[in-house]
């Protein structure tokens, strides 16, 4: 033919990139196009750099809002990556040969930034996507275990290069491309045949050209005319930047989606590596025996004759798919089967271990301007924060209600934007700005805050590019990995509270659903009661920050009843868990008077059986029964009926003083204000024997602890009113020199003998 | 002409068409002792075509897990099925060995009461009482005669076994061979013999599997149906095959009333409601496929023989009541706080359901 050599390749094949260097070797070529953005060729000599690891990634990004990003991420076994190194290694001239990525982020308007796999420009997903998944139904198996059966174990180079070209080529026939997609991919061909073209016309022969590209776009190369100069001009361009990034393997397997990422890397890179070696055949054993290792390492027990069942099983299952090794599933299930006892969960760990790994890239110092710090900086600057940019620690207070004498509803808004981006960098672990606690109660409005620069923030905003391509990105990946990470129904509250006061709904309804989900395992009332009331909050003022409240009902509605329903048990405790379980029973009464979603109904019924069983613990019942006589429930002679129950002289005195405790506990205006219920007290006291009222007593002091002054006061007039004493009388008698006889029984009854109790 | 009348057939005799057709249209390596290639057992299972007679599918299922229980039993370890009751263990198993063998009678059904004699031999005593020890005395166990015949024998209910008992197959399991030694004989296990154990997760009164054993065994555990198509359209076969085989003098259930059933179980079962969005309580009970056969079928019976011949609302709440609530404390707890949180709020479909449950609950 005469033509360039057109390799084609899957990315992030460490097939692809073995048989690729032996092509390389054999070719010896004058100029090496690898596909990738040609407006970056810049950013070559770092990834050649001798102190570059691997996994990187390159990243354009667009300078103007909203920032639309493309990320090309590399691995030590993409054959790109080693298409280059041989090159740099060779002294051979090498370039990226694909339309630039000013072009492609011009091109993509209408994929929005919150889906960045779709925006991976290296794959022509949605299409092939379909044939893809016939080829799923038809084999029963993935895409990727479809192509490491069938392509990654081809050890003769002409056969893969063979098998490979016509996979893409047979690929490109089935799949219905959408007119948008086929055009894409028409001009990103005839701009790299343009790019080849000029290589040829600067003096290369076109058979020293070597081009590295998808498999897919071998056949487009072979067929399509090269894109002439007008054409090339007239493609649209923005205005972008574009940086190097450290990778990392666990972001190359979160990311689905052919080209744009891989499942199991590390094993990848194992398999590269014995490629590289010369045994590819001792890659199931290697994989088999490391995640032996692992499973060992996290503690348990894994004999070698496992590892050895579980090598022969995966190889008869590779031996019904019909291929010669097994591929990566098979290993994993013949993990599973024999080391696991049959349950993925026991080796989940190991696996994660074994095939995703801890790898992060590492890069140059320097080399890095991440769209991040870009983002940072726009906002910074939007927000009127500039002058906070010292090492000066400074005040800011904000108010967060809307201003309505203002022209803009941007201005109208600022403080809140500023608020929420300021929560965001504290979410990040960006030391950039530190709250302050209020300074006036209830005032939900007002928040106070420190801000001070210093290098290290620079350094943490850096760090946060692993996270997301903006601040808002970046957040929401670190919330949501806090909360795949919390445990307790506490810490998912606080990621949700930390959502709500970011103003990220997504986030926040993400760590609702796992709040739901925490808080059906939560056992305790006092959680639910807090969590319940938390939430209300936000219902409550959640107008302030612009949130919408309708997610978070369900969860409040949810919540309450599991209280309504397990209260009564958690009712039957000893006397140090009452205060909890009353302390509960506030927050829920507060709930359904503020919310009319919650059914009203049941708590009362709740309540009214609380506060007549005689079962419980006394003090809940009595506490039950204050919040009746509070709400207007409870009618005179029920009171009456229930105090001359309560207080009769059968009773044992700890708990009928244990019930008064619980009835003084709330709402004590009410009751000062009943002599009824006084006159009962008294002639239940004068019914107790001495002994019987040396026990009350200790209750009583309890019940009356934290009454103030005022209030003991009133009781006492209340008393005298009853005793017939004469106010002025008792003061006079009170005033006087307590006699030895008078100061022998007041000591007698604060000598009590506690052991008793 | 017996065989009309028996209850139940083995599979081997209820499917022999279909394994003839697949035998005879064989083209891969079979191994030793099997009478089809691992390939065939597999279409066997999961459903195919062979000389132009369809092949039902037995498992409803994942074909992975039954390509890892075949290739176990090429590698001739021994297959240890693992799932909650009514997850199809014991039907895999039997379709497994009529496959392999044509023959899945050779069961030793694990119970409290099963001694190791069960598992390796015991005497006829009168004979042995006659004769002295000799071979004609002897009753070999079926996995003696799995080892003798290189075939494969079942053991049901494996964990329900005391542990000495367990314990006897340890080393026949290791070692390949059964020592007699009153016989002074060492019976060596022919190529192809095998052991196919079933075991439940989740039951009362079941022995702890020693680590010795479980070693010995390739572990696969058998879950309940992956969606609730799957689960649906097992309901509805079984529930239709139930009720002509019974004579139920009812109407078949409709598709609503089958499909709030499997729901209902599924999202208890699961702990979250089908589309994941709500995490729920899950029940004490095991609430298993068959669990929601029996439970339709039991509506059914009762609305024939005592209702108006169609399955009621209440019907079905008083059935689900029973099924649902086992152990009462728990149990109701999460059933109230299903119905109020879940079911009160699918609509008007699930109404009437919701307040015959709600009934039978204040």
């Amino acid at each position: 033919m005469g033509g360039p050599v057109l390799f084609g390749v899957r990315h992030l094949s460490p097939a692809a990139a073995f048989h690729l260097r032996q092509a390389l070797d054999r070719a010896k070529p004058a100029l090496v196009l690898v596909e990738g953005p040609s407006d970056l060729n810049d950013q070559l000599k770092w990834l050649c750099h001798s102190e570059t690891r691997f996994p990187a990634a390159i990243l354009a990004y667009t300078q103007t809002p909203p920032v639309r990003t493309i990320l090309y991420p590399f691995s030590i076994y993409s054959p790109e990556i080693q298409a280059i190194l041989w090159a740099n290694a060779h002294d051979v001239e090498f370039r990226f040969m694909d339309l630039p990525s000013s072009v492609f982020l011009a091109l993509a308007p209408d994929v929005s930034p919150s889906q960045p796999e779709e925006q991976d420009p290296s794959s022509p997903a949605q299409t092939t996507e379909m044939v893809y998944h016939r080829l799923e139904t038809l084999t029963g198996e993935d895409h990727d275990t479809f192509w490491e059966r069938n392509f990654e174990q081809l050890e003769n180079m002409e056969s893969y290069q063979a098998a490979c070209n016509t996979f893409g080529r047979q690929l490109r026939e089935a799949s219905m491309d959408n007119p948008r997609r086929t055009a894409e991919t028409l001009v990103r061909e005839s701009y790299m045949k343009r790019v080849i073209q000029q290589a040829v016309d600067a003096g290369t022969p076109p058979e020293r050209i070597f081009c590295v590209c998808g498999a897919f776009h071998v056949a487009g190369l072979e067929q399509n005319q090269p894109m002439t100069d007008g054409e090339a001009a007239a493609l649209p361009h923005t205005d972008t930047h574009a940086t190097l990034m450290p990778y990392s393997y666990y972001r190359l397997s979160s990311r689905s989606g052919y080209g744009a990422g891989n499942k199991a890397p590390a094993y990848f890179e194992l398999l590269w590596e014995a490629l590289c070696q010369g045994q590819p055949a001792n890659a199931p054993y290697l994989y088999l025996t490391r995640l032996a290792a692992a499973h060992r390492k996290a503690g348990n027990l894994v004999s070698s004759a496992q590892v050895i069942e579980a090598a022969r099983l995966a190889q008869t299952l590779a031996g019904l798919r019909g291929s010669r090794r097994p591929v990566l599933t098979d290993l994993r299930d013949g993990a599973i089967t024999a080391m696991g006892h049959g349950n993925f969960s026991e080796l989940a760990l190991a696996a994660a271990d074994t095939e995703i790994g801890t790898t992060i890239g590492f890069l140059p110092e320097g080399v890095s301007r991440t769209s991040v710090q870009e983002d940072f900086y726009r906002q910074l600057k939007e927000l009127r924060l500039e002058k906070y940019r010292t090492v000066e620690l400074q005040r800011l207070d904000l108010d967060l209600r809307e201003k309505l004498n203002v022209q803009s509803q941007q201005a109208a808004l600022a403080d809140l934007r500023r608020s929420f981006f300021l929560h965001r960098l504290r979410v990040l672990g960006v030391h950039f700005a530190s709250l302050l606690p209020s300074r006036q109660e209830g005032a939900n409005w007002g928040e106070y805050w420190e801000l001070r620069w210093t290098p290290e923030t620079e350094i943490e905003i850096v760090e946060s590019a692993l996270l997301g391509d903006t601040i808002e990105g970046a957040a929401a990946f670190a919330l949501r990995e806090q909360a795949e990470q919390s445990g307790s129904i506490a810490q998912a509250a606080a990621i949700f509270q930390d959502a709500f006061l970011c103003g990220m709904p997504t986030a926040a309804r993400h760590a609702l659903t796992l709040l739901q989900s925490l808080s059906v395992d939560a056992a305790l009332l006092s959680d639910l009661a807090e969590t319940a009331s938390r939430l209300s909050l936000v219902v409550r003022y959640g107008d302030l920050r612009r949130f919408d409240p309708q997610p978070v009902i369900p969860l409040i509605q949810q919540l309450y009843l599991r209280a309504c329903l397990i209260l009564e048990d958690a009712c039957i405790c000893d006397a140090k868990a009452a205060p909890a379980v009353t302390a509960a029973m506030n927050q829920l009464n507060a709930l359904p008077l503020e919310h009319d979603f919650l059914d009203d109904g049941r708590w009362r019924t709740l309540l009214r059986e609380i506060s007549d069983r005689d079962d419980l613990n006394t003090r809940c019942s009595g506490f039950a029964m204050a919040i009746l006589l509070e709400r207007g429930e409870v009618e005179e002679p029920l009171l009456s009926r229930e105090v001359a129950r309560r207080l009769s002289p059968g009773i044992p005195a700890d708990l009928g003083a244990g019930w008064f405790e619980g009835l003084a506990g709330k709402n004590r205006y009410a009751l000062i204000a009943r002599l009824s219920l006084w006159r009962q007290l008294d002639s239940y006291l004068s019914s107790l024997d001495d002994s019987s009222f040396r026990r009350a007593l200790v209750f009583l002091h309890r019940a009356f602890a934290d009454f103030s002054p005022n209030e003991k006061n009133d009781i006492a007039e209340n008393l005298g009113e009853i005793w017939d004493v004469h106010p002025q009388q008792a003061a006079e008698a009170l005033m006087q020199e307590t006699t030895e006889t008078e100061r022998a029984v007041l000591d007698s009854l604060s000598d009590f003998d506690f052991d008793d109790i | 002409m017996s065989e009309q009348n028996v209850q139940r057939l083995p599979a081997e005799a209820l499917y022999q068409t279909e394994l003839e057709a697949l035998i005879a249209a064989e083209t891969n390596p079979i191994p030793t002792g099997w009478r089809m290639s691992p390939r065939s057992v597999l279409t066997y299972l999961t459903g195919g075509k062979a000389k132009g007679i369809e092949i039902t599918p037995k498992y409803m299922g994942s074909r992975r897990l039954v390509e890892i229980a075949i290739a176990t039993l090429v590698t001739d370890r021994a297959l240890l099925l693992i799932g909650e009751p009514g997850t199809a263990k014991s039907w895999l198993s039997e379709h497994l060995s009529a496959a392999v063998n044509g023959d899945s009678t050779k069961v030793v059904q694990g119970t409290a009461g099963t001694t190791e004699e069960q598992i390796r031999y015991s005497w006829n005593y009168a004979m042995l009482i006659a004769k002295g020890p000799c071979p004609e005395a002897m009753v070999k166990s079926p996995v003696y005669r799995a080892m003798e015949s290189g075939s494969i024998a079942r053991v049901e209910e494996i964990s329900r076994c005391a542990s000495e008992v367990q314990d006897a197959l340890i080393s026949i399991l290791s070692e390949k061979r059964l020592s007699v030694p009153e016989l002074g004989l060492e019976a060596p296990a022919q190529k192809g013999f095998s052991i196919i154990a079933a075991a439940n997760t989740r039951d009362k009164g079941v022995n702890d599997m020693s680590a010795a054993l479980k070693r010995r065994f390739n572990i696969v555990v058998l879950p309940t149906p992956s969606d609730l198509e799957t689960e649906l359209h097992i309901v509805r076969t079984r529930v239709a095959q139930l009720s002509n085989g019974l004579d139920l003098n009812a109407s078949q259930p409709d598709q609503d009333t089958v499909e709030k059933v499997v729901t209902i179980f599924r999202e208890l079962r699961g702990g979250a409601t089908l589309d994941g969005k709500q995490k729920l309580k899950s029940t004490s009970g095991v609430l298993s496929t068959a669990e929601a056969i029996s439970l339709l079928a039991n509506s059914m019976a009762l609305a024939g023989s005592f209702g108006a011949g169609t399955v009621s609302d209440n019907d079905l709440a008083a059935a689900l009541q029973g099924a649902v609530v086992k152990d009462e404390e728990k149990d109701k707890l999460c059933w109230k706080e299903y119905l109020e949180n879940v079911m009160k709020k699918r609509g008007s479909q699930w109404l009437p359901l919701y307040r015959a449950c709600r009934e039978l609950n204040d």
